[in-house]
């Protein structure tokens, strides 16, 4: 795909928020482009609890929010079916919990709009029996999860349909601002390292926590105030609603269902490199002490791994309060338009959350459509996005259902925990070729389950090797992102076999490395049991360290493995 | 009670979350006798801890009955015999055979059960019919048009291994004898020390009452009497069928007319390895049932040859055996290493001189308790136990031993060596003993 | 209650070992285990020590023994052991390859990489010999089967880089051969395509379709062939026969990820030996307590149906491994416990326990945890004294190896496994075996 040299509106970021901007933006008649440095949702998108927000969390103290949430959740079930799970949600008061804003609570729902029932703590109970059973009151409410890649995968469909593009490992390297205005961006190949500019009218920066970075490049200061929040992935559906705690939002409140997992979140830590944060084992027990007020046998299952996301939050410089913790920045979205920074074509979409993408993608595009004289309606809530049913909502045993039509059996299934048949991934590589591997987990759950690739990452290399050389063999040519000119490429013949080889040792090294990385603030128990067999296994039988790219660190000096002891 | 109770009580907590426990080593994989033989069973790991995951926590109204979305979307569970293999094998304690069976009573949850399965868990009305019209029910059975039609109609395999029903049920014989000898009510009862109640399940009721008189027989012996209360069906037909609620009603009648010997301290004996698994383990374990006197007749429970060896071990079991000259193949069943009781019957067919009874080492003959009965399983259950024929074959042996019924049944149907319970090869070599000391009772006695 | 003169808790190498020992020298010994494991999921070699630097199995014993590691006090048994378990390994038709002084070399894996290793079995063998100058490597895998990409492995093994200096084949060729009725298979993993070997119906034609797919690839030059190791189990030496017989190349199995098929033949063997020699070995035993009286273990009590299954005994071996074999557990406080006797672990500080980088060449830290032992094998308590006198530990369980990293772990294994079975089998039997051949061993090391 080559960078075009003019567009309407190059939008940054490929997160829900890009997405939905670029979408909008090609409805209204607008051709633009979307860049993202890595791939879709690789940011705060593909990193959150997964919840569809009934609006609940906000009742008590941001009304606004809670009714733009309930409004744009109505909206997400409509045109997003196949991206949800209504698994429905609860309030639950647990002794801990204060009595003032248990009270309210049906109140602040009802003035918000939000739909709640109080429903018999028994039957609640009788229902999801992992909860506390010393909960004294219980609220439904409409929170469902969401799963970000197919939304966003879906999102960016409807806009090439309407001639837009968007480029994944497309990074904004540079801007040039002459007369008040972004005259060029530069953006890099990350694959191929080629450079190229692209003159746009108009620049949307949807970049999330990374704002700041990208306003620089114009010289334009915006002040995020990134928030990290760390989760802990359970191994499968401790609850099937969502559950939350009736109190003002905090640690280790809620817990999400989502695919054949679970969600506990969250923490939220003032961070101040949106690249850069650890996840400690403090901020774990932290999260699992809060949860086990909710679920009391929360210290007995199984965490596969702690991850964290950081929050786009954007705190306006009038707000700044001294000393006052990140849960008080308000977690409404501010359209920032930049002329007021000498720069007029350019504004920032900060902070928010996937439940109103939408909204913030329109109210962004009306900004942008009133400085460009467009003045067509937005239409993003009206119809339902390509390739999903009206109401057909995914639910947690749809892949082993469908497996199941299909013949069941394990024989074509590259991951077993999450159900990746050999046609899936397939499907996705014709789709998607140059991907990495990485991208394929994106894509199709591949590696995300309990085993955490171990038996599939390998799995996902062969096929693709396969792919290539039935490809070289068909056509007598380099099959796509061999060619020559790849970075990887170096040392390699060109097309040649050795160089799929360098790819995938990068996804089998980086799936060690990542593992580790994941499980270490969590090492315990059978996480900590499997961990080592993985190790055992892909150090003794596969020599995973003898592949080019861990081969470094390891063969280098052989005086510091013996130090270390 | 609604549906989300009835699935909830299913979906008994210690098994489901034994999922967390599985480390997706593949050993499971590995040891699975069904697994090994056909395609339609997708093996442990993949419908245990893995299809676990894509099933529902418990119920939304999403995956209720008539739903698009079930609580259990893999119908290839149902092909799991629930030998158990894989719970024994796996190296971290996931229960993947309990969890294949909750996930089968998930799949029947809400609709009507097939006719077969319904009838197959009721032995007791089958049992009492048959034995009423027995002669007419034991033509019938040998009567292979009638089979094939009986296929058709409700499911069961023309060829499975179904043995004639007895001329009088055991409880029924035991009653007029307990009549005649004018034992019962009036006569002091001998306390637990001196007796025991026998449980002896259906099989040694409706099919082998020999086994019941060989069992009855080798304990007075012993010094025990026998005490035979009121009972029913232990459940285990089903709720490997899937039928929950039904067995719970038979586990509550059993509990009502045992509990008072077992809280008294009389131990309860079996002679079918299964029935008393399944009220040692699963009545609390897959039917959740944890009042008192489930509890206490759990706890009181013993398979005979637990028993015997116990008392051997105590040094009170009367080590007077007489010689058995023969070699003896015997197949250690399933249910038995749940029991987890190692295999006590080779340890007691040691005491016989001259017996050569020799493990045949084999995982599961195949039937597994109704599994190898029905037409679509048949193939499957006789493919699963074919190498363990061909060794009882090969051995050339006349009688071979194991511990439970159908499996007995299975073995007998598929080599035509007679198999027996191995209370009735202790039985023989006592009166083997008496022939030689010359102090033989007649049989019966 | 049932006795044993000794009860070796744990089915892997080291538990394997000291039964067998054990019950060679006349000892009624008991093997209990939850359920398979390291032999299920390594490579079916014996690493015996191949830290970095080490040129030879003996060698890297010979550095390993010099740091705080069990091989500073097992040493002089390893060569002995190794031995001893060779012999009983080649006497049941599972011979191996390489000696303690055999170089250590690069041998090819199936991800394309390459490990280093001196012992391995036959089948692997091949892949030993340094490599000709015209030497093809063929890589030939089994259409449809998941665990052996053979153009995945032959384009990352054409790398130099990846055999890291050591001599390599000249070419690398990846082929998939299809093999009849592979195709439609719902369920295809290592066990079947061993058993489909076993079974021999249609080996013939199997190896005539993969002997074609290698003739074509290696298109006449000389070399040598790389198949996954999944030829056979119970017919595995008949198979591999006649692989040789017909490949048109030497063939040599790649170990894959678990099930090992070469690791289940090796726990086959050793299991078949422990019970010919009047062993017994049970699985799906868990372990729930021990009783001990002054420091000896008197009883193991395993779990059963409703009642405790406990054996007596006069010496316990442990062998439940390390963290991944179970034997040690961490707990989400930052402890690691030994769970059977809660015996005293050795270990770094939780938050030391994982390095950031999980390729880091030293391992993680928290590989060392273990149960230190006197040279008797006898764990020591946090005051260094012997904790428990009839108690000895053997194989990962034991701390201060690191053996993913340094590749010692079959070596600990055997060599500790032998050791505590000298001991306890001379104590048993009161006949003093082969105790003069480790005291020489002791003088050549």
């Amino acid at each position: 795909m080559a960078v075009p040299h003019t567009v309407d509106v190059l939008v940054i970021g490929g997160g829900a928020t890009g997405a939905g901007v670029l979408r909008d933006l090609a409805r209204r008649g607008m051709t633009s482009l979307l860049v993202d440095r890595e791939d879709f949702a690789t940011g705060t998108s593909g990193r959150y609890h997964g919840l569809l927000h009934s609006g609940g969390r906000y009742v008590g103290k941001d009304k606004v929010a809670a009714r733009e949430c309930i409004e744009e959740n109505r909206v997400l079930r409509r045109i997003a079916p196949a991206s949800i799970e209504d698994t429905g949600g609860y309030f639950v008061a647990t002794p801990d919990d204060p009595d003032d804003y248990v009270e309210a609570f049906a109140d602040n729902c009802n003035q918000s709009g939000v739909d709640c029932d109080e429903v018999r703590v028994a039957d609640l109970l009788a229902r999801e029996p992992a909860i506390n059973p010393g909960i004294r009151r219980a609220f439904r409410v409409p929170d469902g999860s969401i799963e970000p890649w197919g939304l966003i995968e879906a999102m960016v469909a409807d806009a090439r349909a309407r001639g837009s593009d968007a480029l994944t490992y497309h990074k904004v390297i540079g801007m040039e601002v002459a007369g008040g205005r972004i005259e060029t961006v530069t953006v890099r190949d990350e694959r191929t390292g080629s450079v190229s500019r692209v003159w746009p009218k108009f620049v949307v920066s949807a970049a999330g926590a990374w704002a700041g970075q990208i306003a620089a490049l114009a010289n334009v200061k915006v002040e995020m105030t990134p928030g990290k929040g760390t989760m802990l992935v359970y191994n499968y559906r401790v609850t099937d609603a969502v559950i939350n705690r009736c109190h003002r939002s905090s640690d280790g409140d809620i817990m999400v269902p989502i695919h054949s997992v679970s969600i506990l979140g969250t923490t939220d830590i003032k961070v101040p490199d949106p690249d850069d944060y650890d996840i400690t084992r403090a901020e774990i027990r932290r999260l699992v002490d809060e949860g086990e007020k909710l679920f009391p046998s929360l210290r007995e299952m199984r965490i596969l791994r702690a991850y964290a996301g950081v929050r786009p939050l954007y705190q306006a410089p009038a707000d700044t309060v001294a000393g006052a913790g990140n849960r008080s920045i308000s977690r409404a979205h501010a359209i920032l338009d930049h002329a007021d920074q000498g720069v007029d074509n350019f504004v920032s979409i900060v902070g928010g959350k996937m439940t109103t993408h939408r909204l913030m993608a329109e109210q962004t595009v009306d900004a942008v459509a009133q400085k460009l004289g467009n003045t067509t309606a937005c239409t993003t809530a009206d119809e339902v996005l390509p390739g999903m049913e009206p109401g057909h909502h995914y639910w947690v045993g749809h892949r082993l259902a469908d497996h199941e039509a299909e013949g069941g059996g394990d024989a074509d299934l590259l991951c077993e925990c999450e159900l990746v048949t050999r046609r899936m991934a397939e499907a996705y590589l014709d789709t998607h070729w140059p991907c990495s591997i990485d991208d394929v987990r994106r894509g199709t759950r591949v590696g995300m389950g309990p085993c955490q690739g171990a038996f599939c990452t390998f799995r996902v290399a062969g096929l693709v090797a396969e792919r290539l050389d039935a490809h070289t063999k068909a056509t007598g040519r380099p099959a796509p992102g061999t060619e020559p000119g790849t970075p990887e490429e170096v040392g390699h013949a060109p097309g040649s076999g050795s160089l799929h080889a360098a790819i995938a040792d990068r996804a089998l090294t980086a799936f060690m490395r990542e593992r580790a990385k994941g499980v270490r603030p969590i090492a315990s128990g059978r996480q900590l049991q499997e961990l080592m067999m993985t190790n055992l296994v892909f150090v003794d039988v596969l020599g995973v360290e003898s592949l080019s790219t861990a081969s470094a660190l390891v063969f280098e000096d052989e005086e510091a493995v013996d130090a270390a002891r | 009670m609604s549906i989300a109770d009835i699935v909830r009580e299913a979906t008994e907590l210690p098994v489901s979350r034994s999922a967390d426990e599985c480390l997706k080593c593949n050993v499971c994989n590995t040891v699975c006798p069904v697994l090994r033989v056909t395609d339609k069973f997708p093996g442990p790991k993949y419908s245990g801890p893995q299809g676990q995951r894509f099933r529902l926590a418990h119920l939304q109204p999403i995956g209720g009955p008539g739903s698009a979305n079930p609580p259990s979307p893999d119908a290839s569970v149902d092909y799991c015999s629930g030998c158990g293999w894989c719970t024994t094998a796996c190296p971290a304690g996931v229960k993947i055979a309990e969890m294949n069976n909750q996930a089968r009573a998930r799949l029947r949850e809400g609709t009507r059960p097939k006719l077969r399965d319904w009838g197959l868990g009721q032995t007791d009305l089958t049992g009492t019919l048959g034995v009423a019209f027995s002669p007419i029910a034991n033509v019938a059975m040998r009567n292979r048009p009638l089979r094939r039609a009986m296929e058709l109609a409700i499911g069961v395999h023309h060829k499975a291994p179904v043995p004639p029903f007895a001329k009088r049920t055991f409880h029924a014989t035991w009653k007029r004898r307990q009549a005649k000898a004018g034992t019962g009510s009036g006569k002091a009862q001998p306390g637990p020390d001196k007796a025991i109640v026998y449980f002896h399940g259906c099989s040694a009721n409706y099919y082998e009452p020999h086994v019941a008189e060989a069992a009855v027989w080798v304990l007075r012996r012993n010094g025990f009497e026998t005490i035979v209360p009121d009972q029913v069906c232990c459940g285990l037909p089903l709720i490997s069928n899937g039928l929950y609620e039904d067995a719970r009603a038979h586990a509550c009648k059993n509990a009502k007319s045992l509990a008072r010997y077992a809280k008294a301290g009389y131990r309860i004996i079996g002679t079918s390895t299964s029935c008393t698994h399944t009220i040692k383990a699963e009545y609390e374990e897959m039917l959740d049932m944890r009042d008192e006197d489930t509890r206490a007749i759990s706890a009181a429970t013993w398979d005979i040859m637990e028993f015997l060896l116990d008392l051997h071990e105590q040094g009170r079991l009367d080590t007077g055996f007489g010689r058995l000259d023969e070699d003896l193949p015997y197949h250690a069943p399933c249910q038995l290493r749940s029991h987890g009781i190692g295999l006590p019957a080779l340890d007691l067919f040691a005491l016989i001189p001259g017996l050569r009874a020799r493990d045949m080492d084999h995982d599961c003959c195949g039937i597994a308790g109704t599994y190898g009965l029905k037409r679509e399983k048949y193939d499957i259950a006789m493919a699963v136990g074919r190498p363990l024929f061909d060794k009882i074959t090969a051995s050339g042996a006349t009688v071979a031993a194991c511990d439970s019924e159908t499996c007995r049944w299975q073995i007998e149907a598929a080599t035509g060596v007679r198999t027996r319970h191995p209370i009735e090869i202790l039985a023989e070599s006592y009166r083997a003993m008496d022939r030689a000391r010359g102090t033989a009772e007649p049989p019966g006695a | 209650m049932p006795h044993a003169d000794v009860v070796v808790i744990g089915a892997g190498l080291s538990g394997l070992t000291a039964a067998t020992r054990l019950a060679e020298a006349g000892a009624v010994v008991t093997l209990v285990a939850k359920g398979h494991a390291r032999t299920h999921w390594g490579s079916g070699g014996l690493d015996i020590a191949a830290p970095h630097a080490a040129r030879t199995p003996a060698d890297g014993v010979a550095r390993l023994a010099a740091l705080d590691h069990p091989y500073s006090y097992l040493a002089p048994c390893v060569a002995p052991s190794v031995a001893w378990m060779m012999e009983r390994l080649a006497a049941a038709g599972l011979p191996y390859a390489g000696t303690l002084d055999t170089p250590i070399r690069r041998v090819p894996t199936a991800i394309g990489g390459t490990r280093r290793v001196a012992i391995v079995p036959q089948a692997q063998s091949a892949a030993l010999r340094p490599w000709g100058r015209d030497e093809v490597l063929v890589v030939a895998g089994i259409a449809g089967y998941k665990d052996f990409w053979p153009l995945a492995i032959a384009d990352s093994l054409a790398r130099e880089a990846v055999w890291h200096g050591a001599d390599r084949p000249a070419a690398v060729v990846g082929v998939s051969v299809e093999l009849r009725g592979l195709g439609d298979r719902h369920n295809l993993n290592a066990m079947h395509l061993a058993r489909r070997f076993d079974e021999g119906a249609l080996r013939a034609d199997d190896i005539a379709a993969i002997a074609r797919a290698v003739e074509r690839a290696a298109e006449g030059r000389p070399g040598r062939v790389a198949l996954p190791a999944v030829f056979g189990l119970a017919a595995h030496a008949e198979t591999w026969a006649a692989l040789r017989a017909q490949l048109p190349l030497e063939p040599f199995e790649v170990p894959l990820v678990p099930p090992s098929v070469p690791g289940i033949r090796l726990w086959r063997v050793l299991r078949d030996r422990i019970r010919a020699a009047g062993g017994r070995v049970q699985l799906g035993e868990f372990v729930h307590a021990v009783r001990v009286e002054d420091g000896r273990v008197t009883a193991v009590e395993m779990e059963a149906a409703t009642r405790t299954h406990a054996i007596r005994t006069e010496a316990l071996v442990l062998a439940t491994g390390g963290l991944s074999g179970g034997g040690l557990r961490a707990t989400d406080d930052g402890r690691i416990v030994e769970p059977v006797l809660g015996l005293h672990v050795e270990a770094v500080e939780q938050d030391a326990w994982l390095v950031r980088d999980g390729l880091d060449p030293a391992g993680h830290p928290v590989e060392a945890a273990g149960v230190r032992a006197d040279p008797d094998l006898r764990p020591l308590g946090a005051d260094h004294r012997v904790s428990h006198a009839n108690v000895h530990v053997v194989g990962g369980l034991l701390a201060d190896q690191r053996s993913i990293r340094e590749r010692c772990g079959d070596g600990v294994a055997i060599a500790s496994g032998w050791r505590a079975a000298r001991g306890l089998a001379s104590d048993a039997t009161r006949s003093p075996i082969d105790c003069e051949m480790a005291d020489s061993a002791r003088t050549e090391l």
